[in-house]
């Protein structure tokens, strides 16, 4: 159980740092495509730590304080039921039979808590962003549950491990290429997940700056941040295991992570954002439509 | 208009926000996502631009006029300079009159390039308006070699322009106009064949045609109505007249069609500065004035207008024949888009359309501070 424990420990730091990197990478790419330097791979780090270290003087009550250990906890949960490597014991974390269904509930809760704090401080951006993200998340979930539906009753498990169990033996055993169109939705509501443009309609800078965090400073920023950058490497794991056969090594794992998070990036550096009912109409339309293809198939055949 | 206040939420919208245009500030009642009620609050700017001038001698003004607008400074230089030689009989040598024109041109480039890629920004597109920035400082590079400033260039002045250009300054423009050019097709891929760009600009801010005559609107919201009005035609200032170009319209109204004439003006910029390059004639560029501590102007009342990226930009000067201005009235464009258009067109508009809406005015809030 101690070591267990460790594991989890050392996978949560792991996984902020992993992330944090990430999105270092990602500024500075985005930079280079708008034609800029941009900030080193560290600036993240920095950030974290400097915002981490600051006073904060703010008081909207218990609940704004707690909205960051709800981020963090819902990114947290996910990140320890995904397994890093397959068949490696030492990394398989938390993940057991019916786990998926866990991870959606976490990937609610981590939002749902953030809403109920974020909605506590009385900012109207942060109100209005948390109404225009409940709104979306609605939206997307649902090609998302479609998908979740599609690998459950053709694969006939609803544990992460079983479902990269059955995916081992080759590309041709991945899900991406076992069912094409429930891949295709889930990646268009990755985009959704992960906050990208067009569909960044929650933390839109020129509408509602910037959302949820509107209000949060110091030290409690720098937690939503290791939240939101938690969370993010937990998808991450979460479609890698889902869709990419899982990690077979390390180098599997960090090739398919980057070019996972690579995908979103360079979608957003083409794209302006959609309003809110734009955003809405089109994640319960499109990726569901897509969805629902290899869902018919999977019930006729 | 009365507002439900259990409905309503009031928003400050600026003047700490990213999708304000510079600093000024609307005050907007929402509905859901919906603004019901909007009205622009400005002040925040205001330096008491037009009492300073009744203040200072004639030249002394130079260096404040052209803070009236900080993305466009040429045109506030070429009105008041235009006015001054109204009223003192001051002849400009041709030269000075071809090389004016070609800082106003050059400076609508930048300035079309800046708001293009802003208007992508005020939707997300990043991208886009770092792309639209960095063409525009090439051609900031162009004119602080012109002027030494990159912002406030203070070359346009009474009886010309402050100094000849520099050898083989034509060659550096067209080789910053080529790499406009070139780069030009993929800025258009990324904005105007956007999908997603259309959806969010296609329909959306509609000016009505009977609006344009009913405000006094002007510039490419008048011509994106289908008015084809442009000083540079109807009322030729400067050399214009010796130009050969059509005005730009376009017909939607909306802020797609408001975008497209920016991005046509962009290319008729372009066409003009190469027209100005090849024809500019050699000769003086300033003719000597009096000593400038005791110049006394003659007294009459004059109105000098030009075009801006914005539209007609006019300057309403009144001297008494002493040493300082009577007085200095300025009619920048922006007091009817950023006022009296902004607050009807809010009415009705979606909270996520509100910078979109004004990045497409082009407001310039120190224009109705001054």
């Amino acid at each position: 159980m101690l070591a267990q424990v460790v594991l989890g420990l050392a996978t949560a730091v792991g996984g902020l740092a992993y992330g944090l990197f990430l999105g270092g990478f990602s500024r500075k790419m985005i930079a280079r495509i708008h034609g800029r330097i941009g900030p080193p791979v560290t600036q993240n780090y920095v950030d974290l730590l400097k915002l981490f270290v600051k006073r904060t003087s703010i008081e909207h009550g218990t609940m704004f304080w707690l909205a960051p250990m709800f981020r963090i906890t819902g990114g947290l949960g996910v990140l320890f039921l995904v397994p890093l490597i397959v068949g490696r014991v030492a990394v398989v974390n938390f993940s057991f039979a019916g786990d998926l269904l866990l991870v959606i509930y976490f990937m609610f809760f981590g939002c749902l808590g953030m809403a109920l704090g974020a909605g506590n401080s009385g900012h109207p951006h942060a109100v209005m962003a948390v109404t225009r993200g409940l709104a979306q998340m609605s939206s997307y979930e649902l090609s998302f549950s479609v998908v979740i539906l599609i690998l459950a009753a053709g694969l006939g498990t609803l544990s992460i491990d079983g479902i990269v169990a059955a995916q081992q033996g080759g590309i041709g055993h991945w899900n991406m290429v076992r069912y094409p169109f429930a891949t295709l939705a889930a990646m268009i509501a990755f985009l959704g997940m992960m906050m990208a443009y067009p569909f960044s309609v929650v933390i839109a800078p020129q509408e509602i700056p910037i959302g949820p965090p509107t209000e949060y400073s110091s030290r409690f920023l720098s937690l939503m941040m290791a939240g939101r950058t938690v969370f993010g490497v937990a998808k991450l794991l979460l479609y890698m295991n889902l869709f990419f056969g899982g990690a077979a090594n390390w180098v599997d794992f960090f090739v398919k992570t980057f070019l996972l998070y690579m995908y979103p990036i360079f979608v957003s550096t083409v794209f302006p954002r959609f309003r809110v009912e734009q955003s809405v109409r089109f994640f319960i339309l499109v990726p569901t439509a897509i969805a629902a293809i290899d869902l018919i198939r999977i019930m006729v055949l | 208009m009365r507002t439900d206040p259990q409905k309503t939420v009031r928003l400050f919208f600026g003047p700490q926000h990213p999708g304000v245009t510079g600093n000024m500030s609307v005050e907007l009642w929402v509905e859901g996502d919906e603004v019901t009620k909007g009205i622009s609050r400005v002040g925040y700017l205001h330096r008491g631009f037009e009492k300073l001038m009744e203040r200072r001698l004639w030249i002394q003004n130079f260096p404040l006029v052209c803070r009236m607008c900080v993305p466009e400074t040429d045109v506030n230089e070429a009105c008041y300079a235009e006015a001054l030689e109204l009223l003192a009989g001051i002849d400009v040598p041709v030269r000075a009159r071809w090389l004016r024109a070609l800082v106003l041109e050059l400076a609508r480039l930048g300035v079309n390039l800046m708001s293009l890629g802003g208007q992508g920004g005020t939707i997300g597109l990043g991208t886009a308006a770092q792309w639209g920035i960095t063409y525009r400082d090439f051609v900031l590079d162009l004119l602080e070699e012109l002027s030494g400033g990159r912002i406030y260039h203070m070359f346009i002045l009474p009886g010309g322009v402050r100094r000849d250009i520099p050898s083989g300054f034509f060659s550096r423009v067209e080789t910053v106009l080529e790499t406009i050019e070139e780069r030009l097709p993929e800025f258009d891929r990324l904005l105007f064949d956007n999908a997603v760009f259309q959806t969010r600009t296609q329909g959306i801010g509609v000016i009505r045609p009977e609006w344009v005559d009913e405000l006094g609107l002007v510039g490419p919201m008048a011509r994106a109505c289908g008015f084809a009005r442009d000083v540079r035609q109807d009322d030729a200032y400067e050399i214009y007249d010796q130009l050969a170009f059509d005005v730009v319209t376009e017909t939607g109204g909306d802020i797609f069609a408001r975008a497209l004439v920016r991005r046509r003006d962009i290319a008729l910029s372009i066409d003009l500065i190469r027209q100005i390059m090849k024809r500019t004639p050699d000769g003086p560029v300033a003719v000597q004035l009096p000593n400038l501590t005791r110049w006394r102007i003659p007294a009459g009342e004059v109105y000098a207008k030009v075009e801006s990226s914005r539209g007609e930009y006019g300057y309403y000067v009144v001297s008494d024949g002493g040493l300082r201005p009577r007085r200095v009235h300025v009619r920048g464009p922006s007091y009817v888009h950023g006022v009296t258009l902004l607050e009807r067109m809010l009415v009705g508009t979606n909270i996520a359309d509100v910078s979109n809406l004004m990045v497409s005015l082009t407001i310039c809030p120190p224009e109705i501070d001054r």
